[in-house]
């Protein structure tokens, strides 16, 4: 088992490696980036708005029930909304979502690159293929899932400014003070930096799994779960030890 | 292999028809032994003499290999957009030139899925000539296809290795091809050279295995011995 993810972590590092070659033609490259942060950036904008509205709204409601004190003000919920997003919520369980969403579309779209030869025909006419079609997918995503992120905790705040309005939880004018108590702006950089370390990693991961497969359709999805797992997994290491080392 | 001619390369499957062509091409490295190309080892080159040599080699995969995202026009044009310097409109120009030199029309913006095995077959035929490359590897060309669609691909790679004097190495089962157009033909056996001759060498050729798998239907045997006869006629004459 170690040996075997030895071997896994050492082809990792190659493919890596390998990704930084000059490319055979610049202008084909940007094209292929800018599609990149089409698919991963506004394919998932309607997964990303869906759920960070309702995270907002359930956090919002969650937390009245649990804030049962009548020594803590009501505009706490604020406090703890905009920092729970900040720091966890937006970055993490929307870089999960992302990982299943993303991940396994680029795991199955090499996968199926590798199966039906078309990686073959790439390399045999000269072209780099782990910076070809690696290197556009991580660079994309490490500028559009930061954006995405922001956008999640915009609307995870607002989700759960409705949510508490308008069930009388609170008025606006206690959601928009409780915004304003010990506002830390490091909590805004630090779910930033985690979201473009989830990014490198959800499609780094995804990439592999798909880029190496061998065999056929099972042998894709195989691949497909295999990276969205290992994804989620790194994804929740890397936010333990970010928080541990960084907070 | 011969240059401007049909190289087959015939045998049983698991003979190694595949993997040599791989080693051809540079996809595996071999153990031992030399890959010459205009008497320069591939497996002594470095990254940009092997890049430089990919750029003369096109190939045709028994799948077609064509790239799903991308429509024939851009499959056939991605060549062109990485390796060449050319205008939009002489980058058109081309594709269109090859499209009509592989028989299709009206084709441009579908996409792979949206075209029959053969039209595929000749759209990646296409992507792979529109360097004008000096060799021309093709992997099963037949596969999937009706024998009347394989006569008409077999003719196409003919007539383009003739037009564009490319070296042309075939894959293949297909005995038609073999018969029809092999001007040069390696029989593999259990991954050593069984064989080596022309389509008219190899009727009168007496290597059993050979002819047990060239000839192996009654059918065929009789048309071959109905062939030697008629070329032996012919040679009297």
């Amino acid at each position: 088992m170690i040996t075997g993810f030895l071997a896994h972590f050492g082809r990792y590092l190659l493919m890596l490696k390998q990704m930084f070659r000059r490319p055979e033609s610049s202008k084909v490259y940007w094209k292929e980036l800018f599609h990149q942060c089409n698919e991963i950036g506004i394919g998932s904008l309607w997964i990303v708005i869906i759920i960070s509205l309702f995270l907002g709204a359930v956090t919002t409601v969650q937390t009245a029930y649990q804030l049962v004190s009548p020594l803590v003000g009501v505009e706490l919920i604020a406090t703890i909304i905009r920092d729970s997003t900040f720091l966890e919520l937006s970055p993490t369980v929307t870089c999960i979502v992302l990982a299943g969403v993303v991940g396994s579309k680029i795991a199955s779209e090499l996968g199926n690159m590798r199966v039906s030869e078309q990686i073959d025909a790439l390399e045999i006419m000269g072209i780099n293929t782990h910076t070809f079609l690696i290197l556009p997918k991580i660079l994309a995503s490490i500028f559009v899932i930061p954006c995405l992120i922001v956008l999640s905790m915009f609307l995870s705040i607002l989700g759960g400014y409705m949510a508490g309005t308008m069930s009388g939880i609170l008025n606006p004018a206690q959601f928009e003070m409780g915004l304003l108590i010990e506002f830390v702006p490091f909590n805004l950089f630090f779910g930033l930096i985690k979201a473009f370390v989830f990014a490198f990693l959800i499609t780094s991961v995804s990439a592999y799994f798909g880029y190496y497969v061998k065999g056929g359709a099972l042998q894709i999805g195989r691949s497909s779960t295999k990276a969205v797992v290992v994804s989620c997994v790194l994804i929740l290491l890397a936010d333990y030890a970010l928080a541990a080392l960084l907070l | 292999m011969y240059k401007s001619q049909m190289n087959l390369i015939i045998g049983t499957s698991g003979s190694g028809k595949s993997v040599f062509m791989k080693c051809m091409i540079g996809l595996i490295k071999p153990e031992k032994g030399q890959i010459l190309y205009e008497g320069k080892d591939i497996l002594e080159m470095d990254k940009d003499e092997k890049k430089e040599l990919r750029k003369n080699i096109g190939m045709l995969f028994q799948g077609s290999a064509l790239f799903d995202s991308m429509s024939v026009e851009n499959n056939i044009r991605f060549p062109l957009d990485m390796f060449t310097d050319y205008s939009l409109k002489e980058k058109r120009k081309i594709v269109n030139d090859v499209l009509a030199r592989v028989n299709i029309e009206d084709a441009n913006k579908k996409f792979p899925a949206e075209i029959s095995g053969g039209m595929q077959k000749r759209v990646a035929l296409a992507r792979a000539i529109v360097l004008k490359p000096k060799f021309l590897f093709v992997d099963e060309p037949n596969s999937g296809l009706d024998p009347k669609t394989s006569l008409v691909i077999d003719k196409l790679i003919m007539d383009l290795t003739q037009e564009y004097e490319i070296t042309t190495i075939v894959n293949t089962h297909d005995m038609n091809t073999v018969l029809e157009s092999g001007d040069h033909i390696l029989y593999l056996d259990q991954g050593r050279r069984g064989w080596e001759g022309t389509n008219k060498e190899i009727i009168f050729s007496d290597n059993q295995r050979l002819n047990d798998f060239i000839f192996a239907s009654d059918f065929l045997r009789d048309a071959k011995e109905k062939r030697m006869s008629e070329l032996q006629s012919s040679e009297i004459q």
